[in-house]
């Protein structure tokens, strides 16, 4: 029976695609519905499927053979707890890829068999970051500090980013969705995480936090994503220009790296927070790895929005 | 002289080359080349009606068909060929043979006790007619009891329909004696040799036998092949079985004239490529010679009886003496059930036999047995083949 436990899935799924499967379907329904109701299984479908194995064995190892075929049940039965914890897992799996982007969840980065190119959760690697970390302490808003859309939004999502990176690039233009969809209920502050090694990461931050000392922050910001990573010596200098900045207070500020503390600070709460890279995006204590899609965004969002309410 | 150049032979039979041994010859037998370029041969070259047409490809089909019932003739070594009724197979003959004879209630048929089901149940659906079936038991260790069989017959007994070799266990029924003793007691005989005809020279005119039947399938030629041979006379004087065209000289809106044999017996558009095809088996069947091929079987039955007897796990199905049983080695592992045994067999060395009880069911039934393994040989097995078979149902029995 307990062959057949496993065995009625399996089929039921191969089914679709072939006849012989579908027979073989029914066996394992009868076979479950005979033995549920102590009659003898007619079919004889677990029997089949034990003596194939156990053949199969004999090919290689009389000795496994033997211990399958006199201990098939409790194989089995080790088999079906396995096969019960791997279609929950799965389940879990697919429920976190619908929902979040990824199977292990918003807050995950690593591989999943349903987003295989990794484009859901990849981030910019903060070298040396350290994992696991499990005194993490939480980013909270600072209201000193720009905030992005709607000021009066009762709910802050923290970004770290880096504008060189092709993922917080990524992601700007669901950030964008999230913070129009959620008007006047959720804003966002963006925190630099200037990825070492990465050209133009440190300067860029830099930038940003001269421009907001000229009060124009958030037209800096967007012109650093409207770049589409293409910078070069001369990008900072022409954005302050465009933008009507006092160039020369601008070359000072960048030249004297006037904010490098600031830019420490960043990334020491970055750190504090177990970001592994960028993007990583914080609703309250919710985490949420990568560009992933707007439903992820809106899933955890709205289970934090609910918790306010 | 030389005996059987296997290996040779093996290379006729493609089925053979992916490594799968055999040993399910009592259900079908692989076909050669030979064959299935014949039936090709029909399929490409003229593969058009016989007996309706005047046209050239018709006449060739005639002509096939005709030399193909004279093969089977002269392997059976009938009479004439009318004689010779093309069926789908044996279990259609016997049908033929019950439902063309005019029976009368009262009157009694013996059969043995361990038919297969293609001889058992077309005599027991004449139960409806007030017609009675006597079973004949036989010996303990499978072999025909002579004795049982005599005391069966009465003075209502109209046909003995009994089995040339048994598909159980390879055992022979003397059929010899069973036709002297029926014909002494008037009374007709209907063998079936679906186990015989493949393995072994069979004379219908030295047994004396009044009908015959076996099948084209176990006996290297295509599925959907059989014949009936029966007496002219007594086939003359049967009733037509089923009927249409090819069965009828002409016809009115009143009634029509039967035609005469064989075709008042083969209804409807033949099997020509098939039929086409069995000539050609009988062919090979002729070129081997039987009685290399009776040897080849006795050798492989005697090795696997010499490497399995001695197994206290293995109980054997009838007779012990290898000698008994043909090409057929029949066996249940103790405590195992036999689909099981042959499931492994299958999985583990690309073991082909048959497990369960072989359309025997009623004798299964009354010896309270679920079923059995058989091994069944042919020519184109080999020892080699015997002994890796041996080999896994060893370790079989080490699982149980």
């Amino acid at each position: 029976m307990v062959l057949c436990w496993i065995a009625l899935p399996i089929f039921a799924v191969l089914g679709i695609f072939s006849a012989k499967y579908r027979k073989l379907t029914i066996e394992s329904l009868e076979c479950l519905f005979k033995t549920a109701t102590f009659q003898k299984c007619k079919s004889g479908l677990d029997d089949r499927i034990k003596s194939q194995i156990t053949g199969k064995l004999l090919k290689f190892s009389p000795a496994t053979a033997k211990v399958f075929y006199k201990h098939y049940k409790i194989i089995s039965l080790i088999l079906l707890i396995l096969f019960a914890w791997s279609t929950y897992a799965s389940a879990v799996g697919v429920y976190n890829y619908i929902e979040y982007g990824n199977c292990n969840g918003p807050s995950s980065d690593e591989f999943c068999i349903l987003d295989p190119t990794g484009q859901n959760s990849a981030t910019c690697g903060i070298p040396g970051a350290v994992t696991g970390n499990e005194n993490i302490i939480y980013p909270k808003p600072d209201m000193n500090r720009p905030i992005i859309g709607n000021k009066d939004a009762g709910l802050t999502m923290i970004e770290f980013g880096c504008y060189v990176c092709p993922y917080t690039n990524k992601a700007e233009e669901t950030v964008r969705e999230v913070l129009d969809y959620y008007d006047g209920k959720v804003n966002l502050q963006f925190v630099d995480y200037p990825i070492p090694g990465h050209e133009y990461s440190y300067e860029s931050s830099m930038a940003i936090k001269c421009a907001e000392e000229q009060g124009k922050y958030e037209e800096y910001h967007n012109k650093l994503f409207a770049q589409n990573l293409n910078f070069t010596n001369e990008t900072f200098g022409n954005i302050a220009s465009e933008l009507d900045l006092n160039v020369g207070q601008f070359g000072i500020c960048m030249q004297n790296r006037t904010y490098n503390d600031e830019i420490e600070k960043d990334k020491q709460m970055a750190i504090a927070a177990g970001v592994q890279g960028t993007p990583t995006f914080f609703v309250n204590e919710q985490t949420i790895v990568g560009p992933k899609p707007f439903k992820t965004f809106k899933t955890v969002i709205n289970g934090e929005l609910k918790k306010v309410q | 002289m030389f005996g059987l150049n296997v290996d040779k032979i093996r290379k006729d039979f493609p089925v053979l080359s992916s490594g799968v041994i055999y040993f399910d010859n009592a259900c079908m037998s692989l076909k050669p080349k030979q064959v299935v370029e014949k039936m090709n041969e029909y399929y490409y070259k003229y593969s058009a009606c016989a007996g309706r047409s005047a046209h050239k490809l018709s006449k060739k089909v005639d002509e096939e068909v005709d030399a193909a019932r004279m093969e089977v003739q002269n392997l059976l070594n009938a009479g004439s060929a009318e004689g010779i009724i093309f069926t789908r197979n044996a279990t259609e003959g016997i049908n033929l043979v019950a439902n063309a004879i005019e029976w009368k209630a009262g009157d009694e048929i013996i059969v043995s006790d361990k038919e297969h089901n293609s001889n058992l149940i077309p005599w027991l659906k004449l139960k409806s007619q007030g017609v009675v079936v006597k079973i004949c038991k036989g010996n303990e260790d499978g072999t025909f009891n002579l004795k049982n069989f005599k005391e069966c017959f009465s003075k209502k007994t109209r046909l003995v329909a009994i089995v040339h070799v048994s598909n159980l266990d390879g055992v022979e029924s003397p059929i010899g004696e069973i036709v002297k003793v029926a014909h002494l007691n008037g009374v007709s005989v209907l063998v079936d040799g679906a186990q015989s005809v493949p393995h072994k020279e069979v004379d219908v005119r030295k047994l004396d036998v009044d009908f015959f039947v076996f099948s084209g399938h176990k006996a290297l030629g295509p599925t959907g092949t059989g014949v009936l041979y029966g007496k002219k006379d007594l086939l003359n004087n049967m009733n037509q079985f089923i009927v249409g065209g090819q069965t009828v000289l002409d016809s009115t809106y009143e009634g029509y004239d039967e035609e005469l044999l064989p075709k008042k017996f083969e209804a409807g558009l033949q099997n020509y490529a098939g039929i086409i095809g069995l000539g050609e088996a009988c062919r090979y069947l002729k070129r081997i010679g039987f009685r290399e091929i009776e040897k080849q079987e006795e050798k492989l039955n005697k090795l696997a009886t010499e490497l399995l007897s001695g197994n206290e796990k293995i109980e054997i199905l009838g007779p012990k003496d290898w000698k008994k049983r043909g090409g057929i080695f029949t066996f249940n592992v103790k405590g195992m059930k036999s689909h099981d045994v042959a499931k492994m067999l299958d999985a583990s060395k690309g073991i082909a036999l048959r497990s369960g009880t072989f359309c025997v069911h009623s004798w299964f039934n009354a010896h309270h047995l679920d079923g059995a393994v058989r091994a069944s040989f042919y020519f184109y097995n080999t020892e080699e083949e015997v002994r890796v078979f041996a080999k896994e149902v060893e370790k079989i029995c080490e699982l149980a």
